[in-house]
């Protein structure tokens, strides 16, 4: 009996080391393959990560050379070494688009979009996409998503040049009264800055409000009041708006800082020379009621001849043609009443009658440009009057 | 070529079975503990070597094809075909059985060997895998990690001194570990070996392959990082009309897999018909014609195409390309699968799924702009769509789809499609690709789809109406004998149910109820009770305490057999009500039943 437990004891304890012993080992091993698996996969990760950093400069360069094609391979190899790397896919995505391969650029970046849809750069990139597709309220969505997106470094730059880049779409695509709020938002937070302000006032051009254009360009008169650049646009501005005498003022003095900054500077446009041409012509040509009664009456003439064989050619030209057409009888019969051949003493004492012969003076202006065409020379410049007849307001 | 132990050595009795008894007695519960402990240690050591194939398969393919496989570049033609004839020549000389994908090897060493997988087989699964791969072959790595952690198991358990039973045990659990590193999805790994490899669900072993495939994932996981195997988009679905789009995907699937299968099945066998010299130069030949493939414009068919799958994903192929991509990895997988070049085919599997999915997805995008789902949703689920038809495991498929995107509102279009893909390669390719290749390779191993479908059985289905006499064991045995007589028809062999006053019943026959009739009574009841002190007895006194074993009708049909030696007709009762007869079954009833089966 005693032999019999004595044998089971040392069998027991024989088996628990023996167990203890396989543990051990299995441990042992374990941990060994761990530490080798462990310095394989540390070079395995390292050398990977070279190849990644290779291949995506590779992409890089490619991509500034302007070789998408090439750039897209290397960054999609890039991304086989590192999985998920966002800069690569951003770079991919990019080349992509830079490929022509708008479709898989565009599906490339709502793909990162799902995971950052707040990130500005990738907003703005499917804005550029969607625009290109012609999805313009997908296209302004993202816009705006990138205006309140996330950005890397100077957010507010990019965050104002997204919204400029936002109101040229709406602008191109004659949204102009979303377009004038975007100019005028980016404007309210804008600096000081020169360029930025031009760019703006040029904006609030396109987008159909002068007015504020003008503003603008005032705004950078005050502070930089010898800009050539300003000066001319505000020039222009102004002698659209019929503002004759301040347009002149104005392009005269684009024109003598064009002058007095040399040679190498480039030469002012020809619209704004010929505008300023225009605008003392105007000025020359019109009757305006803060003149002396007499210079009044005399340009009044002066125009009512100029007027007269506006009517008279075209009236011999149409008669040419075709016979008289209504809209000239009807002012033929105005030209051979009286009152359209009023001597100088009888518009003196009649001030009504100099303001009905100015009527006149508009009326053929603007018929005769309906039935002969766009007239030239001084007929050209009343017609401009006849548009904006304030000028002759003191 | 080594010597793998047959069902009859494991059968035989060895000087290993005295020990084992021995330690059985000396610590009877040791190899429960033992067992856990161990398959935490296996599936640690799986996920290491995982870990390891994964890293070997990355490094030789920057090795061969360099680091950025393009079209037209020369390499692609020769080192598939080069790394072909060197595969050929050392699963000829050095590594016999690393053939295959290592699915249907672990099977075999489940159902054959005794589950086990020589050291030698698992060094030359992983090395020629990994050349083949590397190199280019159009293969997975799943399939042979699989089959690297059931060697793994297979070598432990041997080397701790496991019993016969739980030996064969180990193989499923380390093939468990080595496909959920592999894969990356712990989950989806445990259900597709029960669903493949083990055939049914099993209490004894679930919890040792939970615990082995969650050690090896925490392992593979502490390398290559939680993140999912493939970088899944946002999947949503917000218009239930796109169902209709997910069914196009699964009739698509279920054709798609058909043809896969279809050609694998007449592709392999015409190949390993030929002569032994021509098999050396099938895997070169595969390889060049895959390479070929690659060469001139579809690199993406190389190697297991992981990236290509997950730019299918992140929609940055359009569908024609995509439609290309599946039918020339279908093509590819085929030629090296065939060729015998060791590799799995679950990576194929995927990729085919996943482009056919970003295909439909795609075109629907093209042509239906208005419905939401993103192109990677359907890549998704075109991957557990070929997975569902092509590799027969639909719950594994739905789950690997659920566990590798982590989004369950993805469910009804994943169990919609593979349903559909499920039943069409069903009806038009009865028998699965991996059970073909069984065959194939003379071997008859049990179908799990088969297992899955089989409808086991109960008394309920073969039990019948109470037409033998029915006595009271309150009665005496006079009473029963004489009330016997009103049975014309019955004979010394007709038996009798008797229903007892404990609520049990006792059958008997005839002549056993006349013996007692014969037979004293000192000896039917206990001997120290005195003749002259008893008095009449009942029939159930008389019986002695022994009873018919209770059956209930939802016991399995089998449950019954082994009562049959004692007892002539059993007794089915109520569950609700003790003792209340529901019916009888007959040994003859039984048989009869499994019969008709």
């Amino acid at each position: 009996m005693t032999l019999e437990t004595d044998d089971y004891s040392s069998m027991k304890r024989r088996l628990i080391l023996r167990d203890t012993l396989t543990f051990l080992s299995l441990t042992l091993i374990t941990v060994v393959l761990f530490a080798i698996t462990l310095f394989l996969f540390r070079s395995f990760a390292a050398h990977r990560e070279q190849l990644a950093q290779r291949w995506s400069d590779r992409g890089q360069a490619a991509l500034q050379s302007g070789h998408p094609d090439q750039a897209i391979v290397a960054l999609r190899t890039a991304l086989s070494y590192a999985p998920g790397e966002r800069s690569y896919e951003l770079l991919l995505a990019q080349a992509l688009g830079d490929a022509g391969r708008y479709e898989e650029s565009y599906n490339y970046f709502l793909v990162l979009w799902e995971t950052q849809p707040g990130d500005g750069f990738i907003n703005l990139s499917l804005a550029r996409l969607a625009a290109r597709k012609n999805d313009i309220q997908a296209a302004v969505n993202y816009y705006r998503a990138s205006i309140y997106g996330t950005w890397e470094g100077d957010g507010t730059v990019r965050r104002r040049e997204v919204r400029l880049e936002l109101t040229r779409h709406l602008i191109a695509h004659h949204d102009l009264s979303s377009a004038r709020t975007e100019i005028l938002i980016a404007g309210g937070n804008a600096p000081d800055d020169l360029p930025l302000n031009l760019t703006l006032a040029a904006l609030l051009e396109q987008a159909d409000a002068p007015r504020d254009a003008l503003h603008y360009y005032q705004k950078i008169l005050l502070q930089h009041p010898k800009d050539e650049a300003a000066l001319a646009a505000a020039g222009r501005l102004e002698y659209e708006s019929g503002n004759f005498e301040e347009a002149r003022r104005l392009l005269e003095q684009a024109i003598r800082e064009n002058e007095t900054a040399g040679s190498s500077h480039e030469e002012i446009a020809p619209d704004i020379r010929l505008m300023f041409d225009h605008s003392e012509r105007i000025l020359a040509l019109a009757p305006s009621n803060k003149l002396p009664p007499v210079e009044r009456v005399n340009r009044i003439l002066k125009a009512r001849d100029i007027a007269k064989k506006r009517f008279s050619s075209c009236n011999a030209q149409v008669s040419a043609a075709s016979g008289l057409a209504s809209p000239l009888q009807n002012l033929g019969s105005k030209w051979t009443d009286k009152e359209a051949a009023l001597s100088r003493a009888a518009l003196l004492k009649d001030p009504p009658e100099q303001d009905a012969t100015m009527k006149l003076i508009f009326d053929t202006e603007a018929q005769t440009e309906k039935i002969c065409g766009a007239p030239t020379g001084d007929d050209a410049l009343l017609l401009l009057l006849a548009k904006y007849p304030k000028a002759m307001e003191p | 070529m080594e010597k793998l132990p047959t069902m009859a050595e494991r059968k035989s009795p060895g000087p290993n079975a005295t020990s084992e008894e021995m330690i059985a007695r000396i610590a009877p519960g040791r190899e429960e503990r033992v067992f856990l402990l161990l398959s935490i240690f296996i599936g640690v050591i799986s996920g290491l070597l995982v870990v390891s194939f994964r890293m070997a398969i990355a490094w030789l393919s920057v090795l061969l094809l360099g680091s950025s496989p393009n079209p037209h570049q020369p390499r692609l033609l020769i080192v598939p075909a080069i790394a072909g004839m060197v595969i050929a020549l050392l699963s000829r000389y050095v590594f016999p059985n690393v053939r295959g994908s290592g699915i249907n090897q672990t099977k075999a060493a489940l159902y054959i060997h005794n589950g086990y997988i020589s050291f030698r087989t698992v060094i030359g699964k992983f090395l020629l895998s990994a050349l083949a791969i590397g190199s280019g072959h159009s293969l997975g790595p799943e399939d042979p990690s699989l089959q690297i952690g059931a060697g793994v198991a297979s070598l432990i358990s041997r080397r701790v001194g496991m019993s016969k039973e739980k030996l064969r045990i180990f193989a499923p659990i380390g093939a468990a570990a080595g496909l959920a590193a592999a894969f990356n999805a712990p989950i989806s790994a445990i259900l597709f070996v029960i669903e493949e490899v083990i055939g049914q669900w099993s209490a004894a072993v679930l919890g040792s392959i939970v615990l082995s495939a969650i050690s090896s994932v925490v392992v593979a996981r502490s390398f290559w990082g939680a993140e999912p195997m493939f970088r899944i988009p946002a999947v949503t679905l917000r218009d239930s009309r796109e169902l209709l789009a997910y069914a196009v995907l699964g009739v698509v699937g279920g054709f798609a897999s058909l043809i896969f299968a279809k050609s694998l099945s007449y592709l392999r066998p015409k190949l390993r018909s030929q002569p032994q010299w021509s098999q050396l130069f099938q895997p070169a030949l595969a390889g060049l014609l895959v390479g070929g493939i690659g060469y001139f414009g579809l690199t993406q068919v190389m190697g297991a195409g992981y990236e290509a799958m997950d730019q299918a994903m992140h929609a940055q192929f359009v569908w024609q390309m995509l439609l290309l991509l599946a039918l020339f990895k279908i093509i590819a997988t085929t030629l090296s699968f065939s060729s015998g070049t060791p590799g799995g085919m679950f990576a194929p599997t995927l990729f085919v799924g996943a482009m056919l999915g970003a295909a439909v997805g795609s075109f629907e995008k093209l042509y239906f702009p208005h419905l939401t789902g993103s192109i990677g949703s359907y890549a998704l689920v075109g991957m557990g769509v070929l997975f569902a038809a092509f590799l027969r495991a639909p719950l594994t498929s739905v789950f690997m789809v659920m566990e590798v995107s982590g989004n369950y509102s993805i469910v009804l279009p994943v169990i919609l499609a593979n349903t559909i893909a499920y039943l069409i390669s069903r009806v038009l390719q009865p028998v699965p690709i991996l059970e073909q290749f069984t065959h194939q390779d003379g071997l008859d191993l049990p179908s799990m789809e088969e297992q899955r479908e089989e409808s086991n059985l109960h008394l309920e289905d073969a039990i019948q109406p109470v037409t033998v006499p029915v006595l009271q064991g309150s009665d005496t045995l006079e009473d029963a004998l004489k009330a016997l007589t009103q049975y014309p028809d019955a004979n010394a062999d007709t038996a009798v149910l008797i229903h007892c006053s404990d609520g049990l019943w006792y059958t008997a026959r005839r002549e056993e109820l006349e013996a007692l009739d014969y037979k004293p009574l000192s000896e039917t009841i206990a001997p120290t009770v005195s003749h002259i002190d008893v008095p009449v007895r009942t029939l159930a006194e008389r019986l002695g305490p022994e009873r018919t074993p209770v059956l209930f009708p939802d016991l399995p049909l089998s449950s019954a057999l082994p009562h049959f030696q004692r007892w002539p007709l059993l007794p089915i009762t109520n569950r609700a009500m003790r003792g209340s007869l529901e019916g009888v079954v007959s040994l003859q009833d039984v048989l009869n039943r499994y019969q008709r089966h």
